[in-house]
């Protein structure tokens, strides 16, 4: 999945990483964000990590997408 | 026959899928692009206070939050009916520029540029960053990563917070900047310059220097004569936070000219049965299909297209990259005759790289930036506003009607990489004729070249279209369109 939502990160391996988002996970690279660390949430963007956003912003990106997919079922 | 079908197209976002339909001696006999589309999202905006959207469509995406913060304000403004303060629009100016510039900057040599810096025919695994690094050099990917912390510092001290900012409210900006974060950030604006002439060396040294790089450049395989859309300011330059909509055509001679609120008398919607994605295109020329020329109402709104849509650049180091940019590939450095080339879309993407960190370095250093009066309070309503910016990937259009308590009754967004729908259509069929000839055999190195032709776009779906977790695994699917029956089918996730 390639999606601009924030996803959790939860393996770092040099410059790749595991990410996941309501149990779906994937690789990405971290090339972007050196400063990177397992449990920070970051923006993922065709298979890279973008940035790294604070828990708040993650939180309420994440609580509008769940708001949105509720509003559009 | 067999049907190919590529998907994912690596680095993308969302899920852009492309047919390619092949007899089987191997001649093309059809090709066209298809993703969904993330729908709804106009009706989630309904029943809101409009001053929320600001914050919300900045949430849907965090590809480019800045450009949805900027157009949503600006269309929230329009709604208030409120003219923001001088310094609220440099502020903005400022920061929308810094968060241009580190788009770009992502773009060129992360997700697009490999195309060219690597090579076309490099292993997919090689064309990314690491590939660039490998060939420009290990002090560059430091480089990269300065340049992003630099814009994003940049939009934490104006915006906020450094990814999604949250400053731009109805009638101006929610806090002014102090003395020591303009010096830091006039700081950062000389660093960002400097990682923009650091760049046009390595578009020099790897791309321009290169014979075969600069015909594929120039191949008619991903050449297209559409009409130009890009905001212009007074003088006709390209502008990327405020301006008039410019569209010039494919000869170079200007169609229109117009104010954001008037953008419905000139822009209309076209719906292919096979994609819920529009397909935007000029009202007054009317949609004629996917054809080239100046009676087809097919625009492209990109790098490219802004830099003909103008004349010419605001700053001087963009200005002299614009004139070369030209006289190389047209002859004439004045930017008068257009440039077609799909791929010369990357080298637009360094002009305008050059020029919005130039535009942070001039405005970090002008005093009004300083001023306290940062916000106009709104004491009425219109009930209908229009913001437009340009979006990396081309014209943002935010557009809402409210009721009088300012509630969202309606809301229309044209999304940047939607206004290159069409175009991007015939980029992909263009490079695939071009590319895929009777009887050949379609390489890896083939299918990637086709991939190029629309990566030049710097195609996000991140808001165009949208699937949620879980959903949608990525598959290619071949099948005998002969008898229906399918060949193989390779699923993966992205």
């Amino acid at each position: 999945m390639c999606l601009a939502v924030p996803m959790k990160v939860i393996k770092v391996n040099g410059t790749v990483g595991s990410v996941e988002l309501s149990g779906v996970t994937m690789e990405v690279q971290l090339t972007l964000v050196p400063e990177v660390k397992v449990g920070d949430s970051v923006i993922v963007h065709a298979g890279f990590a973008l940035s790294v956003i604070d828990e708040e912003s993650a939180r309420e990106a994440v609580d509008l997408w769940k708001d949105y997919v509720d509003h559009s079922e | 026959m067999r049907s190919i079908t590529i998907d994912p197209i690596t680095r993308l976002e969302g899920h852009g899928k492309i047919h390619l339909f092949v007899k089987d001696d191997g001649e093309l006999a059809n090709c066209y692009f298809q993703i969904p589309e993330l729908r709804g999202f106009e009706k989630f905006c309904q029943g809101r206070p409009v001053e929320e959207l600001a914050r919300i469509t900045t949430r849907i995406c965090g590809v480019c939050p800045d450009a949805h913060h900027m157009a949503a304000a600006k269309a929230t403004d329009a709604v208030f009916g409120v003219t923001i303060p001088p310094a609220a629009f440099k502020l903005r100016t400022l920061m929308y520029n810094a968060f241009f510039a580190g788009d770009h900057t992502t773009h060129f040599y992360a997700l697009g540029g490999p195309d060219f810096v690597c090579g076309p025919d490099a292993p997919a695994a090689e064309r990314n960053i690491l590939g660039v690094i490998a060939k420009v050099g290990l002090d560059a990917g430091k480089k990269v990563i300065g340049m992003r912390a630099a814009g994003q510092k940049i939009i934490e001290m104006i915006g906020g917070k450094k990814v999604h900012p949250v400053t731009a409210i109805p009638g101006g900006q929610a806090k002014a900047i102090s003395k020591t974060e303009q010096e830091e950030i006039a700081k950062l604006g000389d660093q960002m310059v400097e990682f923009a002439k650091f760049t046009v060396q390595v578009l020099n040294d790897i791309v321009l220097s290169n014979k075969a790089y600069l015909e594929m450049i120039l191949s008619d395989s991903y050449a297209h004569q559409t009409y130009n859309m890009g905001l212009v300011d007074e003088n006709n330059k390209v502008t990327f936070y405020d301006g008039k909509v410019r569209v010039v055509g494919p000869d170079g001679k200007e169609h229109a000219k117009y104010e954001p609120a008037r953008y419905l008398d000139y822009v209309a919607e076209h719906v292919e049965s096979y994609s819920y994605l529009k397909y935007p295109y000029l009202k007054k020329i009317g949609w004629k299909g996917f054809v080239d020329g100046v009676d087809s109402g097919v625009y492209k709104a990109s790098p490219l297209s802004r830099l003909n849509a103008s004349d010419g650049m605001t700053t001087p180091l963009a200005q002299a990259e614009y004139e070369r940019f030209y006289e190389t590939l047209t002859g004439d450095k004045s930017g008068k005759k257009m440039v077609h080339s799909t791929l010369a879309t990357h080298w637009a993407r360094v002009v305008e790289l050059i020029n919005a960190c130039e535009v942070v370095q001039k405005m970090a250093r002008d005093e009004e930036i300083l001023s306290p009066n940062v916000r106009t309070i709104p004491t009425g309503i219109v009930g209908e506003g229009v913001g437009i910016v340009e979006a990396p990937r081309g014209t943002l259009t935010h557009h809402y009607r409210t009721d009088n308590n300012g509630i969202v009754v309606e809301a229309n967004l044209i999304v940047g990489t939607t206004n290159n729908n069409a175009p991007i259509s015939m980029s992909v069929k263009r490079a695939a004729e071009g590319l895929i000839k009777k009887g050949s055999e379609i390489t890896e190195g083939t299918l990637n070249r086709i991939e190029m032709a629309f990566r030049a776009y710097d195609p996000c779906f991140g808001c165009a279209t949208h699937s949620l977790p879980g959903e949608m695994p990525m598959e290619v699917v071949v099948h005998d369109a002969e008898s229906g029956e399918v060949v193989s089918t390779t699923r993966r996730h992205c």
